[in-house]
């Protein structure tokens, strides 16, 4: 264990450590922009240069600690180095901060701030290069923002492997560039290049000026894309910067979507479809309940469900992969006895979609299929001919492949032709407007919280089951 | 002849090259003793005894480099031969290439052995026309004759060798850069640690010399450390080879002995400043080297140390003779656009601060020049200084200074009254 | 790029395993050679030939200034401007070139003869001025020379 002095302090280093790493560890902060830890060292950006007494100035993302040296992270040199290599970074960047989604948020702005705060020392113009650029259907590309860090093309060649980005020309006329057969497009990963850009080079067309990034709060919550169940932050504007003048849909509407980091289940990555989430939870929603298609009261629909529940000889339900472990609980502490339970696959891969992959992808395209076999014990099989009453949880039934003659319980958030034709539709909430826990293939179980109130009339599936397990009224 | 010679010891003819002369001279004697009587370690020390400094820019000592290399490490090693020549000024790479080639594979296979180097690689800039095929039919020549391939002078050694053609890029002539380059990729040089001679080409422990230290490898092996010694100065032993070009009436490549007198080579050797004008500034080894007044170099050797105590450096051994009444600006604005066209770009200092240079110093001659422009062009190449990848961002750096630490004067002028002090000359005048 | 294959193979042969990506260079120039540039299917079949990313094809072909993916003329006059040959009249030799063929450096003339191009140093500095007309270098250029040179390649 390599002991060394960091701005005089003792400092216990590990073996084939960098100077950074030991830095990090031990509180002490250096600045970067083109390390990451899942990225291999490009040492390019200069930023991190450390004095070392008696060896002079180098970078500490490359340094390798040696026993008993001293390393000085905040010398007069040394800020006098980042001072001029900001001076390098910004002699082109374009003073864009008023138009660049990334303000608030880049890594630029806050080192300008903290290290530099001079003027540019150049009285030359700009160089000037590509400003709109279509990476993809996805993600634009400023050239003059970028600060050719190479973090978005190491992803490529490294994590992703879509070996999709790369270098055009030398030197200052440098740009990233997309190979020409555009496989960025097919990579379900490129989303994540966006997060990696410590400026505003790279912007998400989805999210591109839609929003200033301080009036949105990032609510931590689960993927429900598929098995793998990373956590993600859906960032939405928080209440105090809520539209008053506007459509008051956007203070309810998902602005975006990032990775939350977790080491045990995705890192720092997540794959596009989790960035689309807003495609899935913001579909037309279902905001009456109905018997056969005739909206009536809540009271009144849960009341004939439990009339039917009541009168049922055989009841099965199919389970929804998309409820929580604690919508699971209650299912089972409330409706376990009285029905059969089995596993349905609420949403398939569309076409088109991948379907699995040694990265994070996994076939199952639904959140909780591993809760819902922990908790209910219930696996994927059908209800068998004879059954009579059908509660149907969440999407993905095939109304047609049901037993002839069996009675629909229907409980759905999204308005769907099929609500109308069940014998109870009773709408239910979405993850989003609710607390509540996934279980992954892995076992791993993650948090969601909310984000949204929930729709008026409309209920959460926990509390609904309670209910339909009381006995029905007795009619005189 | 500007002292001994242990190069250039032989008269180039239309046939000089080929192997038959070369081996009528006593060519691959060395390596024939070497395979019999030596072991590669003894190559080794042979060559660290004989004190051998890189000819290509750095003037590292050469055995050193190669003592990092672990025999019998169980993997594969690699030797490069550098024949990228990009540095401005020089061209006495491409004598051996064209006139010894034997000269130098003879150097390679030496080394080959000393480091258990099974391939070897001449790398060898695109441009290059006539060298490469010199080169090209000399390899074809030894593998022929059997000094290249399997059993090589019947002894347990085999060696291989390609040639390998770069495309036009002065940064791949920067060790690490040129690896990346012969992988087959764009060349971007490498951050340090791992040392090449650790991790090179495709991640291999290689060495990468330059033509000129590979040829002298040849010598040192058949004559000896001591006889090497010998020759030049204590610190800096042996001889250099030297391109002479710019405003000299006998340009072309010289072989001087280390310690030989500067001015009598340019006087006498180099038959004096063209036009009979006189001599106003040289730049020692490749633009790259800081330059240096006539009134410095007139008491100078040419050693290394006597030029690194003048903080410049023999560098390349491209020497650019600069008569009077030349423009120092338009001089350096030369220099920096090279530098902003070969910047590779990767690394922030030198992607715009060679560019930011190149800019000023355009402006100044363009008329527009600002009175901080001086200060600016010290401010670029003092965070160049030390702060890059590789030296190309210092060498852009260093050109600057050199020649402002020189001709600040010239750049004044230039800027306070809108035009060169010398009409924007870079011929020679007319005596 | 498909007669060239054998030859590729001859290539491969002659380097040590697992240096395929190595051949990305010295593949590029022979395409070039034969059909004087480097389209886009050439890229596309090198890429799997050698089994490299297309990117790492497209970054060469974009790095280094010999490599070019269009045609350019006949003849390409590739003038030197560096310190040394600037210093022997390099200024002189291209501004004489663009007179007599009526082009500036990067065009090419009306009839496809000529290409001018300028260019770093090209290690000739002895024989200053210089220049390269396709793989050939012309040394020690003079105003005569110059014209000897385009009536010869004409």
């Amino acid at each position: 264990m390599p002991q060394i002095l960091i701005n005089g302090r003792p400092i216990e280093a590990r073996a084939g450590q960098t100077v950074l790493e030991a830095a990090q560890e031990n509180g002490v902060f250096v600045p970067t922009f083109c390390w990451h830890p899942q990225l291999s060292i490009a040492g390019n950006c200069r930023m991190c240069l450390v004095e070392v007494e008696g060896r002079g100035l180098d970078i500490a993302c490359n340094m390798p600690v040696s026993a008993g040296m001293h390393v000085l992270t905040d010398s007069p040199d040394v800020r006098a180095h980042r001072k001029a290599m900001l001076q390098f970074i910004t002699l082109n960047h374009p003073v864009d901060c008023g138009i660049c989604d990334k303000a608030g948020e880049c890594r630029l702005q806050d080192y300008h701030y903290a290290y530099n705060g001079e003027a540019s020392l150049s009285a030359d113009p700009k160089v000037h290069s590509t400003k709109y650029y279509n990476l993809s259907s996805r993600i634009l590309l400023d050239n003059e923002r970028c600060i050719l860090c190479l973090r978005c093309t190491r992803f490529t060649h490294e994590i992703s492997k879509s070996m999709a980005l790369g270098v055009e020309r030398r030197g200052d006329t440098s740009n990233i560039r997309p190979v020409a057969d555009r496989p960025l497009g097919d990579d379900p990963y490129s989303d994540n290049i966006i997060d990696l850009c410590p400026v505003g080079a790279l912007q998400s067309r989805q999210f591109l000026h839609r929003t200033r990034v301080w009036y949105l709060r990032a609510t931590p919550s689960v993927c429900p894309g598929c098995e793998r169940g990373c956590t993600v932050q859906v960032w939405h504007r928080k209440p105090e910067w809520h539209v008053k003048a506007l459509d008051p849909a956007q203070n309810r509407s998902i602005a975006r979507v990032t990775p939350l980091e977790n080491p045990a289940v995705n890192g720092p990555w997540i794959c596009n479809k989790g960035r689309d989430l807003a495609r899935i939870f913001e579909r037309q929603r279902a905001l009456e309940p109905m018997l056969k298609g005739r909206p009536v009261p809540l009271a009144e629909a849960v009341e004939t469900a439990r009339e039917l529940i009541g009168r049922a000889r055989r009841p099965a339900a199919l389970l929804s992969n998309w409820g929580s472990n604690e919508e699971l609980a209650a299912f089972r502490q409330h409706l376990g006895t009285l029905f059969s339970a089995h596993l349905k696959r609420d949403r398939e891969a569309e076409p088109g979609e991948r379907s699995e992959d040694d990265l994070l992808i996994r076939s199952d395209k639904n959140p909780n299929s591993a809760g819902v076999r922990a908790i209910t014990g219930a696996a994927a099989s059908v209800p068998d001919a004879g059954t009579d009453l059908v509660l149907v949880w969440g999407e993905g039934c095939d109304f047609a492949m049901l037993p002839r003659g069996a009675q629909v319980i229907f409980l759905n958030a999204y308005l769907q032709p099929e609500n109308g034709h069940a014998d109870v539709f009773i709408p239910i909430s979405v993850q989003t407007e609710r607390h509540g826990h996934y279980t992954n293939f892995q076992g791993h179980i993650s948090e969601f919280q909310p984000c949204f109130p929930r729709p008026e009339g409309v209920s959460d599936a926990e509390s609904l089951f309670k209910s339909l397990a009381q006995p029905a009224r007795v009619h005189a | 002849m500007a002292g001994r010679q242990l190069l250039m010891t032989f008269p180039v003819t239309a046939t000089s090259h080929l192997l038959t002369e070369y081996r009528a001279r006593g060519g691959y004697g060395a390596l024939e003793k070497a395979l019999r009587q030596m072991k590669p370690q003894d190559v080794t020390q042979e060559v660290i005894t004989a004190g051998l400094q890189g000819r290509g820019g750095a003037s590292f000592p050469t055995g050193r480099k190669w003592q990092v290399v672990i025999p019998g490490d169980g993997q594969p090693h690699y030797l490069i031969a550098n024949a990228d020549e990009g540095e401005p000024g020089t061209f006495k790479d491409r004598w051996i290439l064209e006139n010894a080639p034997h000269l130098l594979i003879e150097g390679m296979l030496l080394t080959a052995y000393a480091l258990e180097a099974r391939h070897c690689f001449i790398y060898i800039r695109g441009e290059f026309d006539l060298p490469y095929r010199r080169v090209a039919a000399a390899v074809e020549e030894a593998y022929a004759a059997g000094w290249l391939g399997e059993r090589i002078g019947g002894a347990p050694f085999d060696c291989d060798l390609i040639v390998y053609r770069g495309a036009g890029a002065y940064v791949a002539g920067e060790a690490s850069g040129l690896i990346a380059s012969l992988e087959g990729k764009k060349g971007y040089p490498r951050n340090r640690p791992p040392r090449l001679t650790v991790r090179g080409l495709y991640q291999r422990p290689t060495v990468v010399n330059n033509v000129e230290s590979l040829a002298n490898v040849t010598g040192i092996i058949a004559h000896g450390a001591a006889a090497f010694r010998a020759v030049g100065t204590a610190k800096s032993p042996g001889t250099r080879l030297f391109s002479v070009s710019g405003h000299i009436n006998r340009p072309g490549v010289y072989e001087v002995e280390l310690g030989y007198p500067w001015q009598r080579f340019i006087d006498e050797d180099c038959g004096g400043v063209l036009n009979g004008r006189a001599l106003k500034a040289v730049v020692p080894g490749g633009i790259s080297s800081k330059i240096l007044t006539a009134a410095e170099i007139a008491p100078l050797p040419l050693s290394h140390e006597a030029l690194w105590d003048v903080n410049s450096t023999l560098g390349s051994g491209g020497m650019i003779v600069v008569a009077d009444g030349t423009c120092m600006v338009r001089l350096l604005q030369i220099m920096l656009r090279f530098y902003h066209h070969e910047s590779c770009g990767q690394c922030t200092p030198c992607r715009h601060g060679t560019g930011w240079m190149h800019r000023i110093v355009d402006r100044i001659v363009a008329g527009e020049g600002r009175p901080e422009d001086i200060e600016r062009l010290y401010y670029i190449a003092k965070y160049n200084d030390g702060t890059t990848i590789c030296g190309l961002g210092d060498a852009a750096g260093y050109a600057a200074s050199g020649m402002l630490d020189k001709f600040r004067d010239e750049f004044e002028y230039y800027i306070a009254n809108k035009r060169s002090r010398y009409e924007g000359r870079l011929e020679c005048l007319r005596s | 790029m498909k007669s060239l294959i054998p030859e590729f193979e001859a290539l491969r042969s002659r380097f040590p395993a697992g240096f395929e990506s190595s051949l990305v260079l010295p593949c590029l120039r022979r395409i070039q050679e034969q059909r004087g540039y480097v389209a886009e299917e050439d890229i596309e079949e090198l890429a799997e030939f050698l089994d490299v990313p297309r990117i790492q094809i497209e970054e060469v072909l974009s790095f280094y200034t010999q490599f070019r993916r269009q045609p350019i003329g006949r003849w390409h006059l590739q003038v030197c401007r560096n310190v040394s040959c600037s210093m022997r009249g390099a200024e002189t030799v291209l501004a004489h070139l663009e007179r007599t063929l009526g082009i500036r450096p990067g065009e090419t003339t009306a009839d496809g003869r000529y290409t001018l191009s300028t260019v770093e140093c090209l290690g000739s500095c002895g024989t200053a001025p210089a220049l390269m007309v396709n793989d050939r270098y012309v040394e020690n250029l003079t105003p005569d020379r110059i014209q000897a040179l385009i009536r010869e390649l004409a």
